[in-house]
């Protein structure tokens, strides 16, 4: 019994991480029809620009917070002179193009950095702490907190605020949301902005836990997609919980069956829905006419 | 072949003059196995072109056919001490096979959805390769599969086989185009809803496009696997998926011509890199996957339609301003004669 606790709970944070991830590609998706593939890159980049600059001396909060920054600058520049520039493309193209981002991304890291993997202190202590049996990491608790916080302010931004109605109004109908002075490339860029924070956020919380390198953004953010999609694509709550559903499942596919083939069994699950519903566990939710 | 010549014109005799005279220009072995190898690739981005610029679909999982065909082959080889030819024949069959169960299972699926699938399909096979331990040698890859047997084992006759085959998966992926099949493909292509109401069976065209260009990866995989002798699961995941993809998309995906092209060009540009990191020390890195991924993100923006048919559209134009040019002339001289005339 411990043993399965044990494995929810470390299923709940690499869902959390999921989340993270699958929620940045639905804020793009609603806003401008398009999937990022290059999302895992911000996490990527979030635990490395930080240990480059901590590297630097920086104190952590500060480079933390830098590392957010720049990722989001990141995120604005890549809606703004690339996204942008190819409005009218099929989603092919569009897949081509994130595909090609997140590589070229990836190579430049590793252009900077190179393949080394580096390790990142955790926030407060390494001590693991116990639970009934079950025992996690301390910074596992600080990864669940800021995927919590993250999704609660990004729950909050939509639902509460006038940004979040402009958004989603352009998500709607880009059009009328035109019509009413909201400007849906504004908006746009705004969802790439909000992605790369958040991306950025979880990939320096989840630094600690593991090493971090260049290459960790492509399993995250596939993973952050297969999330999207089974949950629905376009239904930010509906992925939220199907990225922590995924993190379970996959810690006790690691757990019970091979920690080799874990992450063939989370894909095998994805595929198994894509056959049975399409549509996702919770439905697609319908994004209206949406674009840039 | 009278009939080929006129259908495709110069093209295809252009294509066989360097084709064959290629490993003589450039008579170093380290050229013959680069030849080879693009010849292997330019297998799998022809099937990938049928399947993208044909059908309309993407497949971000194509090594993985490729990676299926090399271990189908090299399993039955080595381990069962088969026939290279036998192995080969599987090698197509095996990923053929895979590819039918999973286009049926996806034929349903588009855009971001059919990326997702193969994505996972790729990774799925990635690593099943890798855990099987006891079949595929795990991680640490398999040694010692035979050579193919034609006309002994030299890089030379390697190159002209592997070449002859290229050359007859190119004329039967032209042949297919300029058919009722390429027709219809290119209807599903335009848009899925016109070509069923002209009474394309858009399911079962779909499906036949995966199943071709799976198992022309497992056939390029299988003589992959025979011509390295050795394999281990590293080259068949997402870093080669996209670099086909590359390949096809610089090329022009429409074009059967510009897979060939743009896998000849991408198989350059990865050797000029490799000398150009002997020659500055400071590289480090994944240099290819900067330019690969600038490539895609540079003719998305600015190149959507691809090199070979853009560089054939300007040629038809300036034909055109040419041909306009002339008629204007005459005109004009004819004009000139009737005002002497009066």
């Amino acid at each position: 019994m411990t043993e399965l606790l044990q494995y929810v709970a470390n299923g709940l944070v690499s869902g959390g991480i999921y989340a993270i991830v699958a929620v940045g590609f639905i804020t793009i998706y609603n806003v401008s029809k398009v999937i990022n593939l290059a999302q895992g890159e911000f996490l990527m980049l979030g635990g490395m620009v930080t240990v480059a600059l901590i590297g630097m001396n920086l104190p952590y909060g500060l480079a933390a917070l830098l590392a957010i920054l720049a990722v989001t600058v990141i995120g604005i520049i890549m809606q703004k002179y690339i996204i942008a520039y190819v409005k009218k493309a099929n989603p092919i193209s569009l897949i081509i193009l994130t595909i090609g981002i997140s590589t070229l991304i990836r190579g430049i890291a590793s252009f900077i950095w190179g393949k080394d993997a580096f390790s990142l202190a955790p926030i407060t202590t390494n001590e693991p702490i116990s639970f009934g049996g079950v025992t996690i990491a301390t910074q596992s608790v600080w990864i669940l907190a800021a995927v919590l916080i993250v999704l609660l302010l990004l729950w909050y931004l939509m639902e509460k605020t006038i940004l979040g109605k402009k958004i989603n109004a352009c998500s709607i109908n880009p059009m009328a949301a035109r019509l009413m002075g909201i400007s849906p490339t504004k908006m746009s860029m705004l969802a790439f902005a909000i992605s790369g924070a958040t991306g950025a956020i979880a990939g320096i919380v989840i630094a600690p836990l593991n090493v971090t390198s260049y290459d960790i953004g492509v399993l995250l953010g596939i993973k952050g997609f297969s999330a999207a999609i089974l949950g629905g694509l376009g239904n930010p709550l509906g992925a939220a919980v199907a990225a922590f559903l995924l993190g379970i499942v996959e810690s006790l596919g690691a757990g019970y069956v091979s920690s080799g083939m874990k992450d063939a069994i989370a894909f095998l699950v994805l595929i198994g829905m894509l056959l049975v519903k399409p549509s996702g566990l919770f439905g697609e939710r319908s994004v209206g006419k949406g674009g840039l | 072949m009278k009939q080929l010549l006129e259908k495709w014109g110069k093209g295809i005799g252009i294509y066989l003059a360097l084709m064959i005279v290629f490993p003589f220009v450039m008579p170093d072995e380290y050229y013959r196995s680069v030849g080879i190898i693009i010849g292997l690739h330019a297998i799998v981005t022809i099937g990938l072109c049928l399947l993208m610029g044909l059908a309309g679909q993407i497949s971000l999982g194509q090594a993985a056919f490729w990676g299926l065909g090399a271990y189908t082959s090299a399993v039955l080889t080595t381990k069962y001490g088969l026939s290279p030819f036998v192995g080969l024949v599987a090698s197509a069959i095996v990923p053929g096979l895979f590819a039918f169960l999973l286009g049926r299972a996806i034929a349903g699926l588009q855009g971001y959805y059919l990326a997702m699938a193969t994505l996972a399909f790729g990774y799925i096979v990635q690593i099943g390769i890798t855990e099987w331990e006891p079949v595929t040698g795990g991680a640490s890859g398999m040694i010692s599969i035979p050579q193919v047997p034609f006309f002994g084992d030299s890089e030379l006759s390697m190159y002209y086989l592997i070449w002859a085959i290229v050359t007859c998966v190119l004329v039967f992926s032209l042949n297919l185009m300029h058919s009722r099949v390429g027709r219809a493909f290119r209807a599903i292509h335009k848009s899925e809803i016109a070509a069923t109401s002209m009474g394309v069976d858009v399911r079962k065209f779909k499906l036949n496009a995966f199943v071709v260009s799976g198992m022309f990866a497992g056939i390029s995989g299988g003589l992959y696997a025979h011509y390295m002798g050795i394999l281990d699961p590293q080259p068949f995941g997402l870093h080669e998926s996209i670099k086909f993809l590359t390949m096809v998309v610089i090329g022009g995906m429409t074009s059967i011509w510009g897979a060939l092209i743009g896998t000849v060009l991408i198989g350059f540009i990865s050797e000029g890199l490799i000398l150009l990191s002997e020659v500055i020390p400071g590289l480090q890195g994944d240099v290819d996957t900067i330019v690969f991924g600038g490539i895609l993100v540079l003719i998305v923006m600015f190149m959507p339609e691809g090199l070979v048919p853009r560089i054939r559209s300007a040629y038809e134009k300036a034909q055109a301003k040419k041909a306009k040019e002339t008629a204007a002339k005459t005109q004009s001289g004819e004009r000139v004669e009737r005002k002497a005339a009066t």
